[in-house]
Order: structure tokens, then sequence, then C-alpha cells
């Protein structure tokens, strides 16, 4: 019996790890070389062919599209099943949650699509803790050469200092506005061009990994 | 570059990988393991996966907006492995870690690594979904209260609202480790965290608290395409640098390599 569920799950595994295959080799084919005639030449019928291997993509990309705009369905199912599992454990905040949910549709759907509520409510407590965030930065901020005390740590004050100041309205302070300019302009530049190279390398290493089907969703 | 020619090298790229992969693969299996970059404190990790068995509490890893089925798929792929890994060190405790996003279509990814790597049951209700960006920080605050997690690993996509998640579990005694694959994020992770990761660090993590030889060839392949890009964008500003030196040329450029080489050569033997 559990050699043939072990087998089962063999089959499974194979199947998931050939549909993953199947479907982003087709993908990555369908964007690389479609929708670009002169990928064939000037031959009769090739707009038509680059038009076709572009097709597959693009019925997949829409259909992601749908999903995901769908999968806001989960994630409310889900915040709905945690708080009442966390109701039934006597948490007064999920109560107050569900109660809110449930108000917040009702009025919604009684007032024909008004949104003064979310906007009397969720905009004034998104700007208080909006506020709150440049209280906690500026005390991480503070705190940056106590948890990392070396020469990174220190010119990551320095620098923080000079962006602080040049953003202030004092005339004398006019030459610090352009050291902050070219702070700007060239490390933070650098710096985050090289971030982005890096993390789309990164994604293709990712992106191969699950397009061969050794990705573990898929591998089991 | 004509669109043609630049399909032709994104061909031939994604190609390359899937070489690189399988042979970098293909050495770890073999038992050829190639240690991997040191970029995360592996020890610390292991501090607080064993002080939450300790102390009976959970893990708390955090998607943040990281969500699948857009341009951020293979960034929460990644995230799942690492986080895989780690709730796998966890296992034997009582209580499963907290998975949290603020991207529903990434909560079915959430489950999955949960019920994966956890065998003691109770695993959807583990993956939770809160609304992004500040509100995102503020249920997790809240949580952090509720659910008393031994430490926190926030790896996804996270902007400024970190620094509240960061300070709120500072201020509470558990440790944390941050990365982001946005800019302002990446700032407060590394200005806040204990731990941070920086940039495509991300990628090579689970390597770095596991054993698994194809999570550590994976990190290898980064590495490989890493040196190979420096090595390029380093000849290009030379070459630039050059045409605006008339009196290098190209004897004067090997003379000087060799002997860099034979110095190069001289130190290491001496090591």
């Amino acid at each position: 019996m559990s050699n043939r569920t072990g087998r089962g799950q063999g089959f499974g595994i194979a199947l998931s790890a050939f549909v993953a295959f199947a479907v982003g080799a087709v993908t990555a084919l369908s964007l690389l070389l479609g929708d670009n005639p002169a990928l064939f030449g000037d031959q009769p019928g090739s707009a038509q062919l680059a038009g076709l291997l572009a097709l597959p993509a693009d019925v997949l990309l829409r259909l992601v599209t749908i999903v995901v705009a769908l999968s806001i369905v989960i994630g409310i199912a889900n915040l709905l099943t945690t708080h009442v599992g966390r109701l039934s454990r006597g948490k007064f905040y999920s109560a107050v949650l569900l109660a809110s949910f449930g108000f917040t549709v009702y009025w919604y759907v009684t007032r024909r699509g008004d949104t003064s509520l979310l906007e009397a409510v969720q905009v004034p407590i998104e700007s208080a803790l909006a506020a709150l965030l440049c209280l906690s930065l500026l005390h991480g901020g503070s705190r940056v050469l106590g948890k990392r005390a070396d020469i990174w740590g220190l010119l990551f004050v320095a620098v923080a200092v000079i962006v602080l100041l040049a953003s202030t309205p004092i005339a004398e302070l006019a030459p610090v506005q352009a050291w902050r300019d070219w702070l700007m302009r060239v490390p933070v530049g650098a710096g985050a061009r090289a971030m982005l190279i890096g993390i789309a390398l990164g994604t293709v290493v990712t992106g191969v990994r699950a397009l061969l089907g050794q990705d573990r969703s898929v591998r089991g | 570059m004509d669109q043609t020619t630049l399909q032709v090298y994104a061909v031939l790229f994604v190609l390359a990988t899937v070489l690189l992969v399988y042979t970098a693969r293909y050495f770890q299996r073999r038992g050829k393991r190639r240690p991997q970059r040191r970029m995360l404190s592996g020890e610390r990790v292991s501090e607080w996966t064993s002080g939450a068995i300790e102390a009976n509490r959970p893990l708390h890893l955090a998607l943040g907006g990281t969500a699948v089925g857009e341009d951020k798929t293979a960034i929460a792929l990644a995230e799942a492995e690492f986080f895989y890994h780690i709730i796998q060190r966890s296992s034997a405790s009582d209580i499963p870690p907290i998975l949290s996003t603020s991207a529903p279509s990434s909560i079915p990814l959430a489950q999955d690594t949960v019920r994966r790597a956890w065998s003691g049951g109770d695993t959807l209700s583990r993956a939770r979904w809160y609304p992004g960006d500040l509100a995102y920080a503020a249920a997790v605050t809240g949580m952090m209260e509720a659910e008393e997690p031994a430490a926190h690993i926030l790896a996804g996509s996270f902007g400024p609202e970190l620094a509240l998640m960061i300070d709120s579990a500072d201020r509470r005694g558990q440790g944390s480790l941050a990365v982001s694959d946005r800019l302002e994020g990446q700032a407060v992770a590394y200005a806040m965290a204990d731990e941070c990761l920086i940039g495509e660090e991300l990628f090579a993590a689970a390597g770095a608290v596991t054993d698994d030889g194809r999570a550590q060839a994976d990190a290898i392949v980064l590495d490989v395409w890493r040196a190979l890009l420096i090595m390029g964008v380093t000849v290009v500003l030379l070459l630039e640098v050059a045409k605006r030196m008339p009196w290098l040329n190209w004897a004067l450029v090997l003379s000087v390599s060799a002997i860099l080489i034979v110095f190069g050569l001289l130190i290491y033997r001496r090591r």
C-alpha cells in the first residue's frame, strides 16, 4: 500500500515537474523569439510566424494576470480564517477586525460604493503611522554606530548627515547641496544599479531553476 | 543594438545559465564541493532557531510584498527556498513558524513552504496575509505583541515601513535579519537590523543555512556570473581609459600585466 502511495507521489512530482518545464520553456521561447519578424529574414509570412510564436506567452501571461487578480479573494479568506481561529481563543482584537470587516462591507453595499468610511478611518491612521515611521527611522539611524561600529557604519552616518544638512533651507549650506547632488548621482546611482544587476542575475538563476522543474515547489 | 541581436544574446545568456547550473550541481553532487562565499552569519540563524525551540516561541518569516505571478516571482521562489531550510532547522519545536505576506498570490507558496518543511501539522493557519505597506507593518507589530516570535527574518520586498517592524522587534528583544529588493528598504535593513543581506545575496541565502548541494550550486552560479560581469565591466573601463592616454600601448600593458602576474604568483606561493 505504502509502495503504491510512494509510486503515486513520484508520478505526481514527475508530472508537475514536466508541466512546469513545458509551460516555462514555451513561455520563455515565446518571449525570447516572438514578435520580431526580422528574426526570420525577409521570408513571406515571417510576420505571421513571429506573431504565432508570441501567442503562447501572451495567452499564459493574461491567464496569470487573471489568477493574480483573483488571489485577493484568497487573501481575504486567509485573513478571516486566521482571525476566526484567534477569536475562538478569546482574542479581542480579532473580534474588532471581524466586526470592522462586516461593517465596511455592509456600508459599501448599502451606500452604493461609498468609500468615505475608508477615507475617514484608514487614511488618518496610515498618516499617523507615517509620522511614527519618521521617528522610527531617526531612532534607527541614531543607533547605526552601535550596531555597526566599523568604517561602513561611519560612512553611512556621514552620508546621512550630508543628505539631511543639504535638505535644510540654509543659504550657508549651499556647498553641501552640491555634495549631496554628487552623492545621489554617482555613488548612490552606481550602488542602486549594482544592486539591480545582482537581483537580475539572481532572478535569471532562480528562473532557470524553475524552468528546469528543479524548484522545490514542483520537486516535492 | 537591434532587437534581433538582443534576442539572440538573451537566448545565449539563458542557455549559458542552464549549462552553468547543471555543471555546478554536477560537481556539488560528485562531492567536489566548493565552500560558499560567507555572507550570512549561519551561527546567528542557528542561535535564533535553537532559542525559539527552547523558549517554545515561533519564528517569524516575512515575504513582504513579493508577489508570485509578477516580476518578483523569482524573488518569491528564492525566499521560499531560504525559508524552507530555516523552517526545517526549527522543526524540533512545538510551535510552527509564522509566514507573513502582503501579496495574496504568495499565500499558496507560503502555505506550501510551511507544509513541506514542517511535519507537525497546523500549517495552513501559519501563512498569514496582511494588507500592504504601512498596514502590513502595523499588523506585523501587532503580531509581535500577540505571538512573541523569537526572531524575525524579513526577506522580500519592503520599503521604509521596515523600520517600524525592526524597531518594534528590537524593543521586545527579538532578533532580526532583513533584506529588501527595494533601495529604501535595503537602507533601513542595513541601518537597523541585527543581520542584513544585500541585494542578490537574497538568492544565495538558502545555501548559507543548509548543506544542500543544490542550493549552494545556485549560489556558485550567481558568483560566477558576477565575477564575469565585474571582469567585463573592468575591461570596458580600461579600454575607455586607454583611449584617453595616447602614450599607452599594448607592449606596455602586456609588460605590466606580466610583472603583476609574476608578483601575484610569488605572493600566492609564499602564502
